[in-house]
């Protein structure tokens, strides 16, 4: 059936695109932002639960997530695998450097390869573990993802190409590994390292050897965390995260409201006349606020749905430009969409009511 | 014969910066079911104030207005509008029919206004299409008005204001924006309107010709009726 509304949004396509897209980016914005913090967190959960070993041994302040020190003497490894209930300690280099692209980290870990294998219960697929100080070996999801092979190279720190020896699963931690001594030479720290992995022996509880690290006088002064508190949420990792996305979804609503709310008056600017005609067939207020609001909530669904969908597609063109992972949530879903047809609807509802209002007998006489 | 309209002493004064200026000084009419009247007299005389008083557009400063029993004067905003759209059907000079949608889209939205949001249903399908046929426009019904002429607007605005079965047409110089040709048209179809449904009109026209076509013409001048409120028969 004809309707009021829908001829009206036909009526001036450029405006309701406009509005359109003033809706789908406060969507984009919130689907994209919660994406990519999700995606990010998410992976980083999903690669730290590929660490079997149970403790952390550390400095204080050396596992940050944007740190890379190495400012751990390697010697502590000797001394943890003699404590009661370990069954091995693996000395770790992190190193953190700005994506290749600009955007986000990566990480590059030093280990000795075949203790750290055996710790995590890691296996090559293809090629051999790193040995010189120019080979490396990555994970499967950085082959794939980078399109990478034995035998391809990766630069890393600042340029200097790495050639790729071996491809691991499954993942854990950093993507890209490269032998301790060679991360030791690369960062200048012989003898260091900036975290040692410890495994306890089957049936140990891992709190009690946590305690028996703690009461040890040699290694005194460290950070001993168990592995399950390390990566628990990136949200809570990164400070202020939490506040930026709220921040951000306020900023989404107000954005869409916004929009919608100018174009609504522009609407009703022109259309005041019809207005007036409205009123001189009886239409009540509610009537005119409803057929206004419904023409919002019209908008606001379309640039919902044009969200949504510039949302996945974007998502996608990052993660394939720049390896950034977006995963996205129902809840955030859930939030974006009362934020889009929501800040539409409150943002029309301002016109609606003048327009409700205008004197009819003026609005007739509108040019 | 039953009172379709009362105006007691109607009075109007605009507020233009600080000056007070009378647009009604005191008019009162009286106005019988099948009455067609036409009001005539000079630009500024009042007329549009006191047709826009009368369909409750307006509210006058003092005096009364009844409509069907009703008292505009004492109703709130809201059941003004109310009482407009269950009595009162709108013509005007300009057609103002909605742009956007087409002839039969124009009956429709004002059914549904009548019908308070709802859709009419099968009375009101059939009752667009008598109206549509008897102003001779079941072929124009899914025009937009930017598609037909001013004589076939007109008479959609016509067919808009009849749909719903007021009690009275209030009509603005309907045929002001008309070549002679359409004018006669149009005022044909009131009249038989008036004549065939017993439908109470009252139509403002600067045209002698028009107002000749009604049954009864009062004549206005700054803000009064000069000819008697009874009427001067023609």
């Amino acid at each position: 059936m004809e309707s009021l509304v829908a001829n009206n949004i036909r009526q001036r396509p450029l405006r309701a695109l406009v509005s359109i897209a003033g809706v789908a980016l406060g969507v984009c914005l919130v689907m994209l932002f919660t994406g990519l913090s999700r995606g990010m967190s998410n992976d980083l959960q999903r690669r730290s639960s590929s660490v079997l070993a149970e403790i952390y041994f550390t400095r204080p302040g050396g596992m940050e997530l944007t740190t890379s020190t190495a400012n751990l003497s390697v010697k502590y490894a000797e001394e943890l695998s003699k404590i009661e209930g370990v069954q091995s300690a693996v000395p770790v280099i992190r190193y953190i450097f700005q994506g290749g692209r600009g955007f986000g980290f990566e990480q590059v870990q030093g280990v000795d390869w075949e203790p750290y294998a055996a710790m995590n219960d890691l296996k090559l697929v293809a090629g051999h573990a790193p040995a010189a100080a120019d080979e490396i070996i990555i994970d499967e999801a950085k082959a794939r993802n980078g399109n990478l092979n034995v035998g391809s190279t990766l630069s890393l720190f600042g340029g200097k190409p790495y050639r790729i020896t071996g491809i691991y699963a499954p993942e854990a931690e950093a993507r890209v590994k490269m032998s301790l001594a060679a991360m030791q030479d690369a960062l200048e720290a012989p003898g260091k390292c900036s975290y040692i992995l410890v495994k306890t022996k089957d049936g140990v509880d891992p709190l009690a050897v946590v305690r028996r690290i703690e009461a040890q006088p040699s290694t005194q002064g460290n950070k001993i965390q168990l592995t399950r508190d390390i990566i628990t949420n990136i949200e809570k990792t990164i400070p202020y995260l939490g506040v930026f996305l709220r921040a951000l979804v306020g900023l989404s609503a107000v954005v869409s409201g916004l929009v919608v709310m100018l174009a609504m008056y522009t609407t009703i600017t022109e259309r005041t006349r019809e207005i007036g005609m409205l009123k001189a067939l009886g239409a009540s207020r509610g009537y005119i606020v409803s057929v206004i609001e419904r023409e919002a909530f019209v908008i606001s669904l379309l640039g919902l749905v044009a969200g949504f969908a510039v949302s996945f597609v974007a998502g996608y063109l990052i993660n394939r430009a720049y390896g950034l992972l977006f995963e996205y949530g129902w809840r955030w879903a859930l939030v974006a969409a009362l934020i889009g047809v929501g800040g539409g609807v409150l943002g029309a509802l301002y016109p609606a009511v003048r327009a409700a209002n205008l004197d009819p007998v003026n609005a007739l006489a509108h040019e | 014969m039953k009172t379709i309209l009362q105006a007691e002493n109607v009075e109007k004064v605009y507020r233009v910066g600080s000056m007070d200026v009378a647009a009604l000084r005191g008019v009162s009419l009286d106005l019988e079911e099948g009455e067609f009247l036409a009001i005539m007299g000079p630009s500024g005389c009042g007329k549009s104030t006191l047709l826009h008083l009368l369909g409750g557009l307006l509210t006058p400063s003092s005096g009364r207005i009844m409509i069907d029993g009703e008292d505009l004067t004492a109703a709130s905003d809201a059941k003004r509008t109310d009482i407009r759209r269950r009595k009162i059907g709108f013509v005007f000079q300009r057609f103002n029919l909605f742009p956007t949608l087409t002839a039969e889209g124009n009956l429709r939205l004002a059914e549904r206004i009548h019908a308070g949001g709802s859709n009419g249903g099968e009375d009101s399908s059939a009752r667009r299409r008598e109206v549509l046929s008897l102003l001779k426009l079941e072929d124009k019904m899914h025009h937009k008005p930017l598609e037909l002429s001013g004589g076939e607007q007109q008479r959609v605005a016509l067919a808009r204001a009849i749909v719903n079965r007021p009690a009275i047409i209030l009509a603005d110089e309907p045929t002001g924006n008309l070549d002679s040709e359409n004018s006669a048209i149009v005022l044909n179809m009131f009249q038989e309107m008036n004549y065939r449904f017993n439908q109470t009109i009252i139509m403002i026209t600067h045209n002698p010709e028009a107002a000749a076509m009604c049954r009864r013409i009062v004549q206005m001048r700054d803000g009064q009726i000069v000819a008697p409120a009874t009427g001067l028969q023609v």
